[in-house]
């Protein structure tokens, strides 16, 4: 009975905040149905994709990977070092792993996004700023993923060349790290294919590649152009995830 | 008599759970000699040699290698001293992804320190030392192989050539048989042995078999609740000695 009483209001509870929330969202499925009419003509006008636009858009391609490319670079070796500093310590005498921690946090809570706009604001609109933007994030994932890996290896090996009188560097060097090197490279590789993603958003904001070329031919009504650049996109995130998770497998 | 290389005096270690695992051990192994140091679980036999190389730091008592102090060094010190006793653990804790070669050669790193070797790079000498202690425990063959893709047997015995890439003058081992097959238990033993008499390392081995103690060992120790109970030559302890010290695994 009283069970019975618990679970009614439960369900009462969630139907209430699920209510709230369609109501703060504004959703509407009218506006929907009067919309789709919209929809289809922008589709419609963007048919058939416009070859002319595809120079463009391979340079505008080649920005967003390099993006990624170079942000994934950096963030991974900074994130070595700083994911090993991360590590929950195994022996006494280190207290940098909560800093290092809580800084990291901070990094990756705020969205590459608003990193952008910030880093927009520093150097200006372009590339670099996504580079930058993506960057700082990156590394506040990727020490997190590091640090987990760590903590999870078998510390047999280092222990081993610990007690043979290595230093910490050499054990980080010549036991950890080749140990970990598959898993660090996958989610590096992870990362990277995010990064593809994320760095066609920052276009939206200025900060290069081909978000900034879509923006720009949305805003000029150029659905064709859209479409097209659209269209490599899918082409380019495609080919990437089939790759990346070829070579993840072939790390393992 | 002869100076003893490695003692150890009034060894005491209690865990942070209430556990007594050392209770005051005396203990000396001089050069040239191999002795087993037997031991029920829990009798404090890991620990003690856990506690000689500071992976776990003893509450009291002195470990000495020669005329070095280990308890109490720090830093560089610590690092040198370590590098004169070599660990063999029950597994052999490889680095999986490198090839025997490459392990055994980073025994030697403590002699290396360096912007080179904290890089992952290894001395150009100690790759071709390495070679010759492969050959020397009959691995030279396997050199290039993957630390994975190596037997049980064949990884210890590429365990011990990186103890020996280390130039120790004491060698301990934690049951180096234990997960090894009876011909490749005899062999690992046969190698201990040798090391002690041909290369007059003091060789100091925890075993669970009270038998290939007997068989192999020049001397015999046993622990009971953290106390050494019986410390004396091979050839003078008879079954019943054994029984008494309730070595007997459990």
């Amino acid at each position: 009975m009283g069970r019975r009483l618990v679970v009614g209001a439960a369900v009462l509870v969630g139907l209430l905040v699920l209510g709230q929330a369609l109501l703060v969202a504004e959703v509407d499925p009218r506006k929907l149905v009067e919309g789709l009419g919209g929809v289809f003509r922008l589709v419609a006008d963007g048919w058939p994709p416009d070859p002319g636009a595809l120079p463009t858009a391979g340079l505008a391609v080649l920005q967003t990977v390099d993006i990624a490319l170079v942000a994934t670079v950096a963030a991974t070796l900074l994130a070595i070092p700083f994911g090993a500093a991360a590590a929950r310590p195994r022996s006494g005498g280190r207290y940098l792993s909560a800093p290092v921690r809580a800084v990291a946090a901070f990094l990756r809570a705020i969205p590459d996004l608003v990193w952008a706009l910030v880093f927009v604001a520093a150097v200006g609109l372009g590339p670099f700023a996504g580079v930058l933007a993506l960057t700082v994030h990156s590394v506040g994932m990727l020490v997190r993923l590091f640090a987990e890996a760590i903590d999870e290896m078998d510390i047999g090996p280092a222990d081993a060349l610990l007690t043979a009188g290595a230093t910490r560097t050499q054990v980080f060097s010549h036991a950890v790290l080749p140990e970990l090197l598959p898993t660090l490279g996958s989610l590096a590789l992870y990362r990277f294919e995010q990064n593809v993603r994320s760095s066609l958003v920052l276009g939206f904001v200025g900060a290069g590649g081909i978000g900034f070329q879509l923006l720009s031919a949305m805003e000029e009504f150029q659905y064709r152009q859209a479409s097209m650049l659209l269209l490599v996109l899918f082409a380019l995130i495609t080919v990437f995830e089939l790759g990346s998770a070829r070579v993840r497998a072939a790390l393992r | 008599m002869v100076s003893a290389l490695f003692t150890v005096t009034g060894l005491r270690k209690r865990y942070p759970n209430g556990t007594l695992a050392l209770d005051g051990v005396d203990l000396a192994v001089p050069a040239g000699e191999l002795a087993v140091l037997l031991g029920a679980n829990g009798s404090g036999k890991s620990t003690l040699l856990r506690c000689a190389v500071r992976l776990v730091e003893p509450d009291a008592g002195t470990v000495r290698v020669g005329d070095t102090e280990l308890t109490g060094l720090r830093g560089a010190a610590l690092r040198r001293a370590r590098s004169q006793v070599a660990l063999i653990f029950q597994q052999s804790r490889l680095v999986r992804r490198r090839s025997a070669l490459d392990n055994v050669a980073a025994g030697a790193l403590a002699h290396h320190p360096g912007l080179r070797t904290a890089f992952g790079g290894l001395p150009v000498g100690e790759r071709a030392r390495a070679a010759e202690l492969l050959d020397r425990v009959g691995l030279g063959e396997l050199a290039g192989q993957r630390a994975d893709t190596l037997s049980g047997g064949q990884a210890q015995r590429t365990a011990i050539a990186r103890a020996l890439a280390q130039r120790p003058a004491v060698l301990l081992a934690d049951e180096p048989v234990a997960s090894l097959d009876p011909d490749a238990t005899s062999a690992t033993m046969a190698l201990l042995r040798d090391l002690a008499h041909r290369d007059r390392l003091a060789v100091l081995c925890v075993l669970h078999q009270p038998a290939l103690a007997l068989s192999f060992a020049d001397r015999v120790v046993a622990l009971h609740r953290g106390r050494v109970v019986l410390d004396r030559a091979a050839s003078d302890v008879s079954p019943a000695d054994l029984a008494a010290a309730q070595v007997a695994a459990r």
